[in-house]
C-alpha cells in the first residue's frame, strides 16, 4: 500500500479489518522505505474506512510511525476516526503514545507547517492540560488563532455557538508530547495512583526511576491517592518503608490520601508513621490547605543527595537542549532570541529581582536535568497564549510556565530519540522565586547559557 | 446487458462492449453433465444430481476439496459425491457447482490480481460458507439468494481479462494515483464489478432480484427494496471482511472496490456476533 501526497501531507488509506494476520500485508517494507523517501510534512493513516481494529493491526503502522519520524523528523499519527476509536487508540497505547492523532485530515493539516497563515479560528479543547497548551502553541506557530476551552463544559458551551469558529479540534493527541506518568497539581506535589491489593507487585509496577528523578528535579511532596486500595501485605509495607527512608534524605514527604484501615492490619499505619509517611483521610485535606501543601511541598537545600558531573553524551547533546527550549518560547512569546554566553560553572543568576523559575528531570540513555530561569514578563506572555488572557495570578504563571517547560521536555525527549537515546521526562518543578531555586541547585555544576529575548534576559542550565 | 448499462459503456470505454460481452458469454455451464446437474440441483434432486456428477471427475475432485477444507470442519475426508451434495443441502450444492463453473474459467497465471488456483478456490469458499452463516442468522431460506455469492469472484475473474487488455494502462493509473480498481474498470470499460455481476445473473437467468442485491452491495447504489438493500449491507460488510484477509491483502484484492463503512454501520454490531469477531 502506497501513501497519497496533497498538500505535502502523505496519506495511507487502509480499509476493511485491521487486526495482526493482515497488518503486515498491507505495509510492505518497500512501502515503508518509498514513505521514507517522501518529502512531506506529516505521514499519517487515515482510520475513516476502517471499520474494525485491535493492537496488533495498528502496530505495522506504529512501527513505521517510528522508523519515519527517525528518518524524516516529520509528525505521524492516524487521523479520521470518531470518538470510539479515539479512546481504543488512547487506551492501547496509554504511556507509549510516541505519535498523533488527528480527528480528521483537515484538523492535521491545520498542525502542518505548509498550511501557515491561514488564519483560522479554532476552538479547541482536551481533557489533558498539557496537551490544550502544545496544540495552542502549534496552532499559533502556524498563523492560527487557538481558542482554549479549559473544560469540558466551557468546550460544550462555546462549541454549542453557531459559526462561531471555523474549525473545533478535539479528540486529537500531539504524540511529541511528554508521558504522563502521574499528576501534577498546583504546590509542586506528584500525585500516585494505587488501587486494588498493594502486594510485591508493587516493587514493579512503581516507577521507581521515574520518582528517584523527580526527587532529583526537587519534587518534595508525593501523595499516594489510595481511596480504592482495598488491602496492602507485608511485601508493600517494606516497600513504602523503603522508599519513605530514601525520601528522608531528600527532605521530601511521602502522603496516604483515602487508604482504609479495614483490611489492611492498622500496625502496618503505625510501621509507615514511624517511616515518615503521612496520612490524610480525604485528597482535598492536603490540597486545599495551601499552608500545609507549602509546608510539606517546600524544597530543602540539605537535599540534594548526589553531586554528578556532566558527562559528554550531554554535553554533546547541549544544542538539542537549547534548539528545543528556544524554539518554544519563541513561540510561545512571538520573540527572537539571541545567545549571549555559555559557561560551564555552578549556575550564576546576577538579577534575582521578578524571575522565576522551572526544572525538569530526564532519564534512560542519559540522565540529567534542565533548569529554566525567566523573567516574570516572558512567564506572563506565555502564560497569556495557554489561558488566552492576561493575569498576574502567581499560581496561575508557574501553571503556565510549568506547561511550557513540559513541552519543552516533550521536544527534547523527541530530538533525542531521532538519535537513538531513548529517555523519559520527569514532570516540571516551578519555583517562584531565584531563591527556592537555588535551595536545589546552587551546588550543582553544569552548562549555563544565557540568552535573550528581545530586552529579556532568560537562563538555561543544564545540569545531572 | 440491461439498458443502464449499455449506456454507460458508450463513448469513453477503451475496452469495446463486444469483448466484455465475450467474456461474460464464458461464464454459462458448457459441459452437458454441468448442465444437468444444475438442472437436477435446481429441482431438488440430490441424489440424481449427484450420480451425474460422478460423471466428471474434475468436478468430484472440486467439490472433494471444497468440502474437506478446515473451513468445514468435519474430522474424517467426505469423498462421496451424494453425502456432499447431503451435507450441503441444495443451495449450497448448486453454488458449489456454480463455483467449480466459476473456477474453469479462472486464467491460468493471474496478471494483475495476485491470486493462483488454491487463493482464488479459498476466496470462494470462504464467501460461500460466511454468506451461508449470514443467511442462516437472518433466516432466510432461498437458493438464489444463496447461490447469490458466487457472482462476486465469476465477476474477478472478468475483471482480470479486461485489466489484462490494458494492463499497462492499468499499472500507470495505480502508479500516478490512489484510485480503485473498480473505478479504474468504469473508466476503462463503462462498466464496474457489480456491473458484471449483474450480467452474469441475467446469464445464469437468476431472478431481478438478484442483480438488485449484488449492485446494492456495491455501497453506492442502494436498491429501494429494503429487505434486499438489508442483504446487500450484509454482502458488502462481508466481502471486506474476507477481503481484509492477508492472502487477498497480498492478491491485491483489498483496494479492489471503494469500502463503504456508513453504508454497512448499522448491521455491523450483529455481523461480529456472527463472525465471532472479538
Amino acid at each position: 500500500m502506497r501513501a497519497t501526497v496533497r498538500d505535502s501531507i502523505a496519506v495511507f488509506s487502509p480499509q476493511g479489518f485491521l487486526d495482526g494476520n493482515n497488518s503486515e500485508s498491507l505495509l510492505t517494507i518497500e512501502d515503508i522505505k518509498a514513505t521514507s523517501n517522501l518529502k512531506v510534512d506529516m505521514v499519517l493513516v487515515s482510520l475513516k474506512k476502517v471499520i474494525f481494529f485491535n493492537r496488533n493491526g495498528l502496530d505495522a503502522f506504529v512501527k513505521m510511525f517510528a522508523k519515519v519520524r527517525a528518518s524524516n523528523n516529520v509528525t505521524v499519527g492516524f487521523c479520521d476516526y470518531e470518538k470510539k476509536k479515539f479512546d481504543a487508540i488512547i487506551k492501547f497505547y496509554e504511556n507509549n503514545l510516541h505519535f498523533s492523532l488527528f480527528k480528521s485530515l483537515e484538523v492535521a493539516s491545520l498542525f502542518a507547517s505548509s498550511f501557515k497563515n491561514q488564519n483560522k479560528s479554532v476552538l479547541l479543547f482536551s481533557e489533558d492540560r498539557s496537551q490544550r497548551a502544545a496544540m495552542a502553541i502549534e496552532l499559533h506557530d502556524n498563523g492560527h488563532n487557538p481558542i482554549i476551552a479549559q473544560s469540558q463544559s466551557e468546550f460544550k458551551q462555546k462549541s454549542d455557538t453557531e459559526n462561531a469558529y471555523d474549525i473545533i479540534v478535539t479528540d486529537t493527541y500531539l504524540g511529541q508530547m511528554g508521558q504522563k506518568v502521574a499528576t501534577r497539581v498546583t504546590g509542586n506535589a506528584i500525585i500516585y495512583t494505587v488501587s486494588s491489593f498493594l502486594d510485591t507487585n508493587i516493587a514493579n509496577t512503581f516507577n521507581i526511576a521515574y520518582h528517584t528523578n523527580s526527587l532529583n528535579v526537587g519534587f518534595r511532596l508525593f501523595i499516594f491517592d489510595a481511596y480504592k486500595v482495598v488491602s496492602m501485605n507485608i511485601h508493600a509495607l517494606n516497600f513504602f518503608s523503603k522508599l519513605a527512608s530514601s525520601a528522608a534524605e531528600y527532605n521530601a514527604t511521602i502522603c496516604f490520601a483515602g487508604l482504609t484501615f479495614e483490611k489492611t492490619p492498622i500496625a502496618f499505619k503505625e510501621t509507615l508513621e514511624d517511616a515518615g509517611i503521612m496520612f490524610f483521610d480525604q485528597m482535598d485535606d492536603i490540597l486545599k490547605n495551601k499552608d500545609l501543601l507549602n509546608e510539606l511541598g517546600a524544597s530543602s537545600a540539605a537535599a540534594s543527595k548526589n553531586k554528578r558531573a556532566l558527562n559528554k553524551v550531554i554535553v554533546t547533546e547541549l544544542p538539542r537542549f537549547i534548539d528545543a527550549t528556544v524554539l518554544t518560547i519563541e513561540m510561545m512569546t512571538n520573540s527572537k532570541a539571541a545567545k549571549e554566553a555559555a559557561k560551564i560553572n555552578n549556575i550564576t543568576i546576577n538579577d534575582k529581582e521578578n524571575k522565576i523559575a522551572s526544572s525538569i528531570g530526564f532519564y534512560g540513555d542519559i540522565d540529567g536535568m534542565v533548569i529554566l530561569v525567566f523573567p516574570k514578563e516572558i512567564a506572563k506572555k506565555a502564560c497569556e497564549l495557554l489561558i488566552g488572557e492576561q493575569t498576574d495570578d502567581i499560581e496561575q504563571i508557574l501553571d503556565s510556565l510549568a506547561e511550557l517547560v513540559n513541552i519543552v521536555g516533550g521536544r527534547v525527549k523527541t530530538l533525542l530519540l531521532d538519535q537513538d537515546i531513548q529517555v523519559d521526562i520527569t514532570l516540571p518543578r516551578t519555583y517562584p522565586s531565584v531563591d527556592s531555586l537555588l535551595e536545589i541547585a546552587q551546588d550543582k555544576k553544569g552548562v549555563q547559557v544565557d540568552l535573550s529575548f528581545d530586552n529579556d534576559k532568560f537562563l538555561f542550565f543544564l545540569t545531572r | 446487458m440491461c439498458a443502464t448499462n449499455s449506456n454507460k459503456s458508450s463513448k469513453q470505454a477503451v475496452i469495446a462492449k463486444d469483448k466484455i460481452d465475450n467474456y461474460i458469454d464464458k461464464i454459462p455451464p458448457s459441459s452437458s453433465i454441468l448442465k444437468e446437474t444444475l438442472m437436477l440441483l435446481n429441482m431438488g434432486e440430490l441424489t440424481k444430481a449427484a450420480k451425474v456428477a460422478e460423471g466428471d471427475l474434475a468436478l468430484k475432485s472440486y467439490l472433494k476439496g471444497i468440502v474437506n477444507k478446515p473451513l468445514y470442519g468435519f474430522k474424517k475426508e467426505v469423498s462421496d459425491i451424494s453425502q456432499i451434495f447431503g451435507i450441503l443441502g441444495v443451495a449450497a450444492s448448486e453454488q458449489t457447482v456454480y463455483n467449480y463453473m466459476i473456477s474453469l474459467l479462472s486464467p491460468d497465471k493471474w496478471k494483475l490480481f495476485h491470486l493462483n488456483a488454491s487463493s482464488f478456490n479459498e476466496l470462494q469458499a470462504r464467501l460461500s460458507r460466511r454468506w451461508k452463516e449470514i443467511l442462516e442468522h437472518l433466516q432466510i431460506k432461498d437458493k438464489d439468494i444463496e447461490s447469490s455469492i458466487a457472482l462476486l469472484p465469476a465477476s474477478i475473474i472478468v475483471a482480470e481479462a479486461l485489466f489484462c487488455e490494458k494492463i499497462e494502462d492499468v499499472k500507470l493509473l495505480r502508479s500516478v494515483k490512489e484510485i480503485d480498481l473498480n473505478t479504474i474498470l468504469s473508466r476503462l470499460c463503462g462498466i464496474d464489478l457489480f456491473d458484471i455481476c449483474e450480467q452474469i445473473a441475467i446469464k445464469w437467468e437468476m431472478p431481478t432480484k438478484i442483480a438488485q442485491i449484488v449492485q446494492a452491495s456495491s455501497g453506492v447504489k442502494p436498491s429501494e427494496d429494503e429487505t434486499n438493500n438489508t442483504l446487500a449491507k450484509w454482502m458488502h460488510l462481508l466481502l471486506f471482511y474476507e477481503l481484509s484477509q492477508a492472502m487477498f491483502v497480498e492478491a491485491g484484492l483489498n483496494d479492489f472496490i471503494d469500502f463503504q463503512i456508513d453504508y454497512v454501520y448499522d448491521i455491523y454490531d450483529d455481523f461480529t456476533q456472527v463472525m465471532d469477531i472479538t
